[in-house]
């Protein structure tokens, strides 16, 4: 299988993808930084002053990771989901769907386009935190492996709406309506365990919880799950996801009349 | 029997109720010139939307060089060039990398490309625009891009759908040459278009399809001699009150006192008898024009029906 496979087709996707985010560069890379260049800056250094160290951090310092990730989910749902919705819509992916390539690597494609860019975003992101804070990952094996994790659920998801939407604005429902909100509760900006015991016991349920907990450990050593359950369950609902985004490429969802 | 460049065996495509191809067999030899004409909505599009895979079928087979479009369809797909009808290039590449890419989509790397690449844009007259977007360039510019792109892998087969719709003249002339060029030298080609003196010029053999169905499915000439007749106009050298009565002349058109006749739905062998009957009754031909039918002609008494 691996024999047969479109390689030069596959890193043409990918390539294809990182062009892309380069040749928007300043509606997909820079916004992120700049956001977390004032998140850092108004709400660390301002209020994180008054606030007392927090996984043996300070406040700026607990903030960086939980950014960090905050900016890569939202990177990598936006890649894909924009970029097959915009193929579809424009009829370009037409290109790609005639081409001996299979649904796999069509998939990959999209997806190690997306990661790439995760990638950029989270050493720029990580780069303003050394300057700023002086926060470096304590643990970079699992930095890299939760970036990694994250991108592949993230990005899968992408794929999943942009084969679903009909118009633009159906991609950002599922940002304006779950992907943002949950973040934010996910403790992107308090630890769960400043949280009531009910809401503490609901961040059970959110997947960005997880998410951000896990990626959080890699700088501060601590976290509030086990490992273990944090990384599986993400890594379940990635292949979940990457099943799912499969099977509608496969069928040619959207995709082929 | 050889390997057919392209065999479609009862294709079938339904949309809900809506019956798009009906039951379409069509085999396409190796080098041929192909014509697929059809009206609008008469299936053309998904039929070759159905060879290249953007459509999927209902039911039915198409190989491509004996590689089944489903079951080995890298190899299929491998060997298919396809001008769509519609701009979708994407809108992030510059020109080169339009054709660079499309090329390594089809598992060609960049290296190996881009001189091809290059010679390409030249030789459609690109040059001026190659590290350009797509959307810099005016709408003849974009076909011949169109045209560069299906040409990047080298395909055995390129399907041109519509390929001079909305271009100049001068310019429509320039792409019959190009895609002359590119049959004489191997390439099978399926034209589909709305231009029918351009399947007339271009096309060895033609299939018209009409509501789904294929009504007509043979060689460019014979289907001009046999489908629809042509017309025999004589002017005889002083007028007549009534026709001669010969055999060749029934169904002649004629006013009594006028020196024309007019016989529609003849073929040319039946000349020599109708002039024959006119000499047998002292009557001297002044002018004579026969007006064979075009394609158009054809096509239309074929859609129509």
């Amino acid at each position: 299988m691996i024999a047969d496979m479109n390689f030069v087709g596959l890193t043409t996707l990918v390539k294809r993808e990182m062009v892309r985010s380069l040749k928007v560069i300043n509606q997909v890379i820079w916004p992120p930084i700049i956001t977390t260049v004032l998140y850092v800056v108004v709400i660390g250094f301002s209020l994180g002053g008054k606030i007392a160290k927090i996984q043996g951090v300070s406040y700026a310092e607990f903030l960086i990771p939980g950014l960090i990730m905050l900016q890569v989910i939202a990177a990598t749902y936006d890649e894909c989901s924009s970029s097959v919705f915009q193929g579809r819509f424009l009829n370009a992916i037409q290109e790609v769907l005639i081409a001996p390539i299979s649904p796999f690597e069509f998939v990959a494609g999209f997806i190690f386009g997306s990661v790439v860019r995760a990638f950029l975003i989270a050493v720029l992101i990580g780069i303003v935190g050394v300057l700023t804070v002086h926060a470096v990952p304590q643990n970079w094996l699992l930095a890299i492996f939760t970036i990694f994790e994250v991108s592949l659920l993230f990005s899968s998801l992408g794929i999943i709406f942009g084969l679903m939407a009909e118009k633009f604005d159906h991609i950002a429902i599922l940002t304006t309506f779950v992907i943002t909100p949950l973040t934010f509760v996910g403790g992107v900006f308090t630890p769960a365990t400043l949280l009531p015991v009910p809401l503490r016991t609901l961040e059970l349920f959110n997947p960005m919880f997880y998410t951000i907990d896990a990626f959080r450990r890699s700088y501060t050593g601590e976290s509030f799950l086990p490992l273990w359950l944090s990384l599986g369950a993400i890594g379940f609902l990635a292949l979940l996801g990457l099943a799912i985004a499969w099977r509608m490429v496969a069928i040619g969802y959207k995709l082929r009349t | 029997m050889s390997i057919a460049a392209l065999e479609i065996s009862h294709l079938v495509k339904r949309y809900g109720d809506l019956v798009a191809v009906d039951d379409v067999t069509l085999r396409v030899e190796p080098g041929d010139f192909f014509g697929f004409l059809g009206p609008n909505g008469a299936g053309k599009t998904t039929t070759i939307n159905a060879v290249v895979s953007l459509v999927k079928k209902t039911s039915g087979s198409i190989s491509v060089f004996g590689h089944d479009v489903d079951h080995d369809w890298r190899a299929a797909r491998a060997l298919v060039g396809l001008a769509p009808q519609e701009y979708n290039f994407d809108r992030y590449l510059s020109l080169r990398d339009i054709l660079i890419y499309q090329a390594g989509y089809f598992g060609l790397p960049p290296k190996a490309v881009r001189a091809r690449a290059d010679a390409l844009i030249e030789r459609f007259g690109l040059t001026s625009k190659i590290n350009d977007e797509y959307m810099k360039l005016s709408g003849g510019m974009k076909r011949r891009l169109t045209l560069a792109r299906a040409l990047i892998h080298e395909p055995k087969l390129l399907i041109l759908d519509e390929p001079t719709a909305g271009v100049d003249v001068e310019l429509r002339l320039e792409l019959w040459d190009f895609v002359r060029e590119l049959n004489a030298a191997g390439t099978t080609i399926i034209l589909t278009t709305h231009y029918l003196e351009e399947a007339e010029a271009l096309c060895k053999n033609i299939a018209i399809i009409r509501e789904g169905k294929i009504v007509a499915s043979a060689p460019t000439k014979s289907l001009l001699n046999h489908e629809a007749e042509a017309t025999l106009v004589i002017v005889v050298d002083e007028p007549l009150r009534a026709l001669p009565d010969h055999p060749a002349l029934l169904g002649a058109f004629h006013t009594p006192g006028d020196a024309t006749i007019c016989l529609e739905g003849i073929n040319p062998s039946q000349i020599t008898s109708v002039l024959g009957a006119l000499d047998g009754a002292g009557l001297r031909v002044s002018e004579l024009e026969f007006k064979r039918s075009s394609l158009q002609d054809v096509f239309l008494e074929l859609t129509r029906r």
